[in-house]
């Protein structure tokens, strides 16, 4: 059970979360939607501490971190309990795709070497990677390089795993086989907040959907409610929006 | 005027005793600038409080003066302080204690430490943001996201200004010779002049600092290659 609470976070004067409070359950898969400028992105990073939050508390499980005065310990708790997948990937350059994946079990969870090659190679192989072990990230597609990253998060077996619109940096063609794979661990019963635009995928993997917009959750409930019969009327207006531009675009 | 083209080998093979004085310059001053460099790089990054404002300032000031200044200022300045000391507290040890070439380590790594910062500086700029948060992501402290992922992708992008960095120091540590340090160069001209034969000596001397010069970029293409296997395919 993952509780945040009260999350705050200003950049200057500039105000972007305003008081975020959510509980996803263990297992839940929880998609974020919502206007671009909304606060979704930072929402993400100050669950993983690549922010630092102006307030409030997240707490998972019996752990828990007050972002007012945060412990140096808990923080890189916080950092080891959650794994983002990034919109630009962000592989590690100078690292091949089983080396990416197996970082942060020999560096960080101080795994055996031969023990954390196997897990990598078993994960790379699950995003139907297992013939591109041994290559670069500049060798591989757009969609390639996300599949590594999704399975460098799933190695590190965190409580949740974020994604930060894995698919919009990639062509149309390669969407699919990264949504392939979210919705295949999906079913697994991780934890996982994806922010994403596509409303299509998010209605069908999601158990719970959240839309903000100006920094605060406006509505949130099950895909069906959300998507069809939104209460809020902002709800309707971005959902309207959003499928009549996306309509436009084919 | 007539050519003594044999001289020049003799002349070369006279010049190779003191081809460790310069080379010794060389790899201490490059050695301690890019701990030098690190650390003033590391403090202005993170801002350190006095340190980064003492690093920018030693900074310019260093790229801003010639390197014989350094040197000057390390000799005088250092001699009279040392002397004034163990004057004042009776110590047996003053400046003629230290060897003339401890005075070209210490100026010439000053001068090196300034440069390489710079250097140092390009190369992390060069290392995407996103690369440091993806390692902080998968649960890295500071210290292993800077060893395991951002320095080793820093070097690669630093690798040519550093060689090029290394060449100017090696043929920067001639100016060695106006403390009395007997380096290639200054062997040269001693050589020349016992012979009276400058040309050849001076020539022999130039071969012998050309040939190091060509060795270093030989190597940094070799280390480049190999280091940067992992910027093969895409678009690079
Ligand atoms: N590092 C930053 N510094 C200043 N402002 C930022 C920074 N990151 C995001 N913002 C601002 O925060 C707001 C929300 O951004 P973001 O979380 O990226 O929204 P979303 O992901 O929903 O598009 C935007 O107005 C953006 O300009
Ligand atoms: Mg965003």
């Amino acid at each position: 059970m993952i509780h945040l609470k009260r999350i705050t976070k200003s950049f200057g004067r500039n105000e972007v979360l305003k008081g975020i409070d959510l509980t996803i359950r263990k297992g839940e898969v929880v998609a974020i939607v919502g206007p671009s400028g909304s606060g979704k992105t930072t929402l993400l990073r100050c669950i993983n501490y690549l922010e630092k939050p102006s307030d409030g508390e997240i707490s998972i499980d019996e752990f828990s971190v007050h972002f007012k005065k945060p412990h140096k310990k808990d923080i890189h708790a916080l950092r080891q309990k959650s794994a983002m997948v990034f919109q630009q990937y962000n592989l590690f350059r100078h690292k091949t795709a089983l080396e990416n994946v197996m970082e942060g079990l020999v560096v960080v969870q101080k795994i055996p070497k031969e023990e954390a090659r196997k897990r990598s190679v078993e994960l790379l192989e699950k995003v139907g990677l297992g013939d591109k072990l041994d290559s670069y990230p500049s060798q591989l597609s757009g969609g390639q390089q996300q599949r590594v990253g999704i399975a460098r998060a799933l190695a590190l077996n965190p409580e949740v795993i974020l994604f930060d619109e894995p698919t919009s940096a990639l062509d149309p063609e390669l969407v699919g086989e990264v949504l392939g794979v979210i919705r295949k661990i999906a079913k697994e019963g991780i934890t996982m907040i994806i922010v994403t635009h596509e409303m299509a995928f998010a209605q069908d993997v999601a158990n719970h959907v959240v839309f903000m917009e100006g920094g605060v959750i406006v509505e949130e409930g099950p895909p069906n409610v959300i998507f069809n019969v939104p209460k809020e009327e902002r709800t309707k207006q971005f959902l309207a929006r959003y499928t009549s531009e996306s309509a436009y675009s084919i | 005027m007539k050519w003594d083209f044999s001289f020049i080998w003799t002349a070369f093979l006279d010049l190779l005793p003191a081809l460790p004085t310069t080379l010794y310059i060389t790899a201490v001053s490059v050695s301690c600038g890019f701990v030098i460099g690190l650390i003033v790089t590391l403090s202005r990054m993170y801002k350190v409080p006095v340190l980064s404002q003492i690093g920018t300032a030693y900074v310019t000031f260093v790229r801003g003066t010639p390197m014989l200044t350094h040197l000057l200022i390390v000799y005088i300045g250092l001699s009279m302080l040392l002397d004034h000391l163990s004057d004042k507290f009776g110590w047996s040890f003053n400046s003629v204690s230290i060897p003339m070439i401890g005075f070209a380590y210490i100026a010439f790594s000053i001068t090196a430490g300034a440069y390489l910062a710079e250097v140092i500086r390009s190369g992390l700029l060069a290392v995407n943001k996103g690369q440091l948060e993806a390692a902080y992501s998968v649960g890295m402290t500071t210290f292993q996201a800077l060893r395991r992922i951002v320095f080793p992708q820093a070097f690669a992008a630093a690798l040519p200004n550093l060689s090029n960095s290394l060449i100017g120091m090696l043929h920067g540590s001639t100016l060695a010779f106006t403390v009395s340090v007997v380096d290639i160069n200054a062997k040269a001209q001693i050589v020349a002049s016992t012979n009276w034969k400058f040309p050849e000596a001076y020539l022999a001397a130039a071969l012998l600092f050309w040939g190091l010069t060509v060795l270093i970029e030989r190597g940094t293409a070799l280390l480049e290659k190999r280091i940067n296997v992992y910027n093969r395919g895409g678009v690079a």
